[in-house]
Formats: structure tokens, C-alpha cells, sequence
């Protein structure tokens, strides 16, 4: 148990460490920054002008004696919307370029019999690495993060406030949950390939699939996103219409949720935009209320994470049968 | 020779299971694009007429149908999406694996011992690509064709022929670029993972980055053949709007859309005008990888992954 204290931190300190001398990785993260701060600049020039609006008009109500103003429509957490879809696509990158990095160094250098030779179990070996990982993904959100806050800050004149702070950290609580299940998938692939780069591959399929293809056809199925503005406001029907024609047609609605619901990316997507306000309908609801409309989200992303954390694990233990410095 | 080294990558590609995988992944989405287009217009076209009686017995008017005038290859809009992502992606992969296979296995060196000149090679080996692309698109081609036909029970006209094939032919050069950009990637490169990863982050900016920066397009905008309109008169996008024209991913689907028609009609040198500069980027891109190929060090082997 003590050599178990010593051995897991030294492992993930070692990931971090090495992890960070990657110069593709930086190149990635570089790439996420800029077009993080260039999503949230477009929102939050737009969304100073409607402040400012704002803020116009509420002081001339109260200048007039006006006995309730009423409260701001603005929602500045939206404005992450952008932020979060690039973390959905390019955070899964780095974070399958991240696990496969870490099998592939270890077998290129030849460092892993040398590890091995120690007194490190599999086990610590795994918890290690994965401990060493989450924390550069969470320096990695957190990177992203502090810049889409000080962006809508600086150029859309609203800061966060403490309520919406406990939201922001939520939502990329569960970004960071997201990537560590793409971290395990690169890992994975590349520990069960006796060619690394061919893992990488498998894994950048995997990634194709799930965060692309899925969604893609969800959104291709969904009857209401056929034209532009929506087909259901093109009839002129409210929603009790929409959901009253809605229910003649369950057995395709239940087969076009079903594969978006297949997709881990669609259940952090949808958590992370109801944490964030871009859905007009979550913005009312207190905390509580978040979560139980979200519960389902979470679970699945627990459960895919736990899944994945204990293929990874397994994974570990196994990799002393793949021969070592094969080539690719 | 030219068509000996073509013949001997093509060989190597057939023995790929990555590539042949992709490959597979790719064609199944392109019949999916057709049984998708027409299971969500046959659904709307009910969910029209469901809306047209609750209308009628609320008293009011139903509007017309917003699907009435749309053209028989709309079916295959997805397409459309699938190329830029799919697609590109496929064509990445075959571009890395033409090139970096004569270095892990040192087949390079072997090469180049003996009378082969670096042009010669070089042009085998995108030639064996545009072969390969040209093979699978031709077969997605056929798929398309054929789902046409069994939606609209009737075979598509000669008109109908001549856009799918321009409309591949299309698609053709936006995958050859990809496949140039994998090969290039490899060769600016000294680690295998460095040239996929650098080749897949090109891929990002082109795709996702840039149509934002122009047009405002969110990334998941991306996924959908039919987007709103998004603002763009901020003084931002008057200076990025500029860069509009050379945003390959966003003018290839313009141009697609108006060959397959599902996108408002346009004068012919509006469409060729939008296709002229992946022509520049294609030239560009076989001239950076003949020159780099010039210089590469065949000695060095990749094979330390």
C-alpha cells in the first residue's frame, strides 16, 4: 500500500512530464485556444451590443420611476456554445493523441521492461498513467476554459458570477470526464495493436464515428431540422402540434434518439449546453433541476467512463505479451 | 515505371486493413446517405400531411409544401457532409500510408538503388492515390446511382448521370488534395504519429476553423447539410468575409449544392469560379510534395514507431 503511494504519484508525475514535451500536443492545444477565443470573440461582440442595450433601457426605467425592470434575457455562459463544440472535437483528439503517446513512448523507447523490471505492479503502472493523463487534461480544460471566461469578460462586458461559476465548472467537469473516455480508447487501441500507429488510426475511426457520424445522422433524421428555421415553424405549428403529430411517428423518433443516445459525445454535449445556458429552456431552472433533467446524460457518461477505466486497467495488465519494439 | 510504382502502392493499399476498413466505412455511409435522404423526406412528407388535416380542422390555412419543388438528387445531400468529413479523412490516410510504407519497411532505400528517378516515383505513387480515390468514388457513384433509382423507382436521366458524375468528379479533387496534404505531412516530418497528427489538424482547421472565421459557421454546422443563416455583419467577418473565397471546405459545398441542385441556381463560371481555388491548392500541393520528395532523406528510416 505505502510503495503503492510512492510508485502511482512518481508514474503520473512522469506522464505529465513527458506529455508535455510533445510537440503535436502543443500544436493541438495551440489550435483549440485560438479558435476557442475566436468562437467566443464572435459571440461576445454581438452580445456586448445587446448589453449595452440592455443596460440603456434599464437605466431609463429607472430614471422614469419605473417600479419593476425586467431582468436581463442575456444568458453570457451561451457563449461558450462554440467553445465546448471545439473541446467535443478537437479535445477528443488531443486526448486520444494523449493515451496513444503514452503507449507508444513507453514502446519506442523501450522504457517499459525497464518499468517493469521495478517493483510496479500493472495496476500502479495503469493508475499512473491515467492519474498523469487526467491531469493534463484537466490543465488542458482548464486552459480553455480560463481563456472563454476572461474573453467574455474582456470583449463581451459581463464576468461570470459565483452561480453561473458552479455551472461553468460543471460543465467542463463533464468535458473532462468526456476526454478521459477518448483518452482510454486511444490507449487501448494502441496497447491492443502490435503496430502503434495503426491503434492511433483505429482509435481516430473510433473517434469518427462517435463524435461525427452519429450525430450527423441524428441531425439528418430529426424531422424538424430539414429547413432552414425549422419545419415545424415553416406550418406555423406550436408545440403541442408539433408534439401531437410528433407522437404518430414514435418508432422512427425511437430509432433516430437511439443512435444519437449510442454517442458518449451527444450525452456530454447535452449536459454541457443545459450547464451552459444555450437552451432557452434550461436557463430558469436552478442547479437541482438541471440535474434531474440531466441525470440520464450523466449516467451514461459515468457509465462509459467507469467502462472504459476498467478496459484501460485491463488493457495495462495485458500489455507485457505484446512483443516490444516491433515496427510499425 | 510511372505505372509500375502506382501498380506496386496499389498492391500495398489492397494489403492495408486500416485503409481497406475505411474504405468500407465510407461506402456504407454513401448508401446510407440515399436510404437516409429518403427516409427522413418520406417521413416529412407525412408529417406534412398530418399538419395539413390538424391545420384543416383548426380552421386554418395550410401552407404550401415546403418539399414540393425539391430536385431528385437532394436525396443524396449528405453526401455532401460525408465528403469533407469522411472522405478527407480516407484520403489523409491513403496520402500517409502511400508514402510512409517505403520508409518503415525500407523499401526506399531498396527503390532508389535502383534507376528510379524521384519524379518518376513520386508521380507513381500520386497516381496510385488518384486511382485509388478515383476506384471508390466510382463505386460510391454506382451506390448513389443505384439509390436513386430504387427510391424514385424509375433510372435517373441522363442529366440526372451527368451531375452525380460531375458532383463525383468534384469530390474527386476535394479527396486528392487530402491525400496530397497526407504525403506532404509525412515528408515535413521525421515520426509517423507527428505526420498523422499534423496531417488531422490541417484537416481540423480546414474544415471546422476556417468556415467559422469566414462565415461564422459553428463547428457542429458542419454536420448538417441545411444551416441557418448566421449574422456576419460584424466588423470581424468584413475583414475575414474576404477569405471566404479561398475556404475550400465551404466553396466545394457551394459548388456541390448547385451541381446537385439543392442549393439556389447560379450563373456556370459563378460555380467554376468556386472550384478554382482547390485547383490552385491541388497544383500547389503536387508541386510542394515533387519538390520535398527531391529532398527527402530515404536513408532514414521511420521505423521508430
Amino acid at each position: 500500500m505505502n510503495s503503492s503511494r510512492l510508485h502511482i504519484p512518481a508514474l503520473a508525475g512522469h506522464e505529465y512530464r513527458a506529455a508535455v514535451r510533445s510537440r503535436i500536443l502543443i500544436v493541438l492545444l495551440a489550435i483549440l485556444v485560438v479558435v476557442t477565443t475566436v468562437s467566443v470573440y464572435i459571440g461576445a461582440v454581438d452580445y456586448r451590443s445587446q448589453l449595452s442595450d440592455y443596460m440603456a433601457y434599464r437605466a431609463a426605467a429607472q430614471a422614469s420611476g419605473l417600479a419593476q425592470v425586467a431582468p436581463s434575457p442575456l444568458a453570457p455562459l451561451s457563449l461558450l456554445r462554440g467553445a465546448l463544440e471545439y473541446l467535443e472535437i478537437i479535445g477528443a483528439i488531443i486526448a486520444i493523441a494523449l493515451g496513444y503517446l503514452g503507449v507508444s513512448r513507453e514502446r519506442t523507447n523501450r522504457t517499459l521492461a525497464l518499468v517493469r523490471s521495478r517493483p510496479v505492479s500493472p495496476s500502479e503502472l495503469a493508475a499512473g498513467n491515467a492519474l498523469g493523463a487526467l491531469g493534463l487534461i484537466s490543465t488542458l480544460v482548464a486552459v480553455t476554459a480560463s481563456v472563454a471566461v476572461v474573453c467574455i469578460g474582456v470583449i463581451g462586458h459581463d464576468w461570470v458570477n459565483g452561480a453561473q461559476a458552479v455551472k461553468l465548472l460543471l460543465a467542463y467537469f463533464s468535458a473532462i470526464v468526456y476526454m478521459w473516455i477518448f483518452y482510454c480508447i486511444g490507449a487501448i487501441a494502441t496497447i491492443k495493436s502490435q503496430v502503434a500507429a495503426n491503434g492511433l488510426m483505429i482509435a481516430l475511426g473510433i473517434w469518427l464515428i462517435v463524435v461525427l457520424i452519429m450525430p450527423q445522422i441524428g441531425d439528418t433524421l430529426d424531422v424538424d431540422n430539414q429547413i432552414p428555421g425549422g419545419l415545424f415553424h415553416a406550418l406555423n405549428l406550436v408545440k403541442a402540434d408539433e408534439i401531437s403529430i410528433l407522437n404518430n411517428f414514435k418508432t422512427y423518433e425511437k430509432i433516430r434518439t437511439g443512435i444519437e443516445e449510442a454517442s458518449f459525445a451527444q450525452h456530454f454535449q447535452r449536459f454541457a449546453f443545459a450547464m451552459t445556458d444555450v437552451k432557452d429552456k434550461y436557463r430558469t431552472l436552478s442547479l437541482w433541476q438541471l440535474f434531474g433533467k440531466k441525470i440520464h446524460d450523466i449516467e451514461w457518461l459515468v457509465l462509459y467512463s467507469v467502462t472504459f477505466g476498467f478496459g484501460l486497467r485491463h488493457s495495462f495488465k495485458s500489455q507485457n505479451k505484446v512483443p516490444q519494439g516491433v515496427q510499425p | 515505371m510511372i505505372a509500375t510504382i502506382a501498380k506496386h502502392q496499389l498492391l500495398l493499399l489492397r494489403r492495408q486493413r486500416i485503409f481497406l476498413g475505411m474504405m468500407c466505412l465510407f461506402l456504407a455511409m454513401a448508401a446510407a446517405a440515399g436510404m437516409l435522404g429518403w427516409s427522413s423526406h418520406h417521413t416529412i412528407v407525412r408529417v406534412y400531411d398530418d399538419a395539413k388535416q390538424l391545420l384543416a380542422n383548426a380552421g386554418k390555412p395550410a401552407p404550401p409544401n415546403p418539399f414540393l419543388l425539391t430536385p431528385p438528387l437532394s436525396l443524396l445531400s449528405n453526401m455532401t457532409i460525408y465528403i469533407p468529413l469522411l472522405g478527407a479523412l480516407l484520403a489523409l490516410v491513403l496520402g500517409h500510408l502511400s508514402m510512409i510504407e517505403d520508409q518503415t519497411d525500407g523499401t526506399g532505400r531498396l527503390i532508389f538503388s535502383r534507376p528510379v528517378s524521384r519524379t518518376t516515383y513520386v508521380l507513381g505513387t500520386m497516381a496510385s492515390a488518384s486511382s485509388a480515390l478515383a476506384a471508390i468514388l466510382a463505386a460510391s457513384w454506382w451506390v448513389s446511382a443505384l439509390s436513386l433509382a430504387i427510391v424514385h423507382r424509375s433510372i435517373p436521366s441522363v442529366q440526372e448521370f451527368g451531375q452525380l458524375t460531375l458532383f463525383y468528379g468534384l469530390s474527386w479533387s476535394y479527396m486528392f488534395a487530402f491525400a496530397l496534404i497526407g504525403m506532404v505531412t509525412v515528408l515535413l516530418t521525421q515520426r509517423r504519429s507527428l505526420a498523422l497528427l499534423s496531417a488531422i489538424g490541417v484537416w481540423l482547421i480546414v474544415t471546422f476553423a476556417v468556415p467559422q472565421f469566414t462565415s461564422g459557421l459553428r463547428p457542429s454546422a458542419s454536420l448538417n447539410p441545411i444551416t441557418d443563416p448566421v449574422s456576419t455583419s460584424q466588423r470581424f467577418f468584413k475583414v475575414t468575409a474576404k477569405a471566404r473565397p479561398y475556404s475550400v471546405v465551404e466553396q466545394y459545398k457551394a459548388a456541390s449544392g448547385r451541381i446537385l441542385q439543392t442549393a439556389t441556381a447560379e450563373p456556370v463560371w459563378e460555380t467554376m469560379r468556386r472550384v478554382l481555388p482547390l485547383a490552385i491548392l491541388i497544383i500547389g500541393l503536387v508541386l510542394a510534395t515533387i519538390r520535398l520528395v527531391q529532398q527527402h532523406d530515404f536513408s532514414r528510416s521511420a521505423s521508430n514507431e
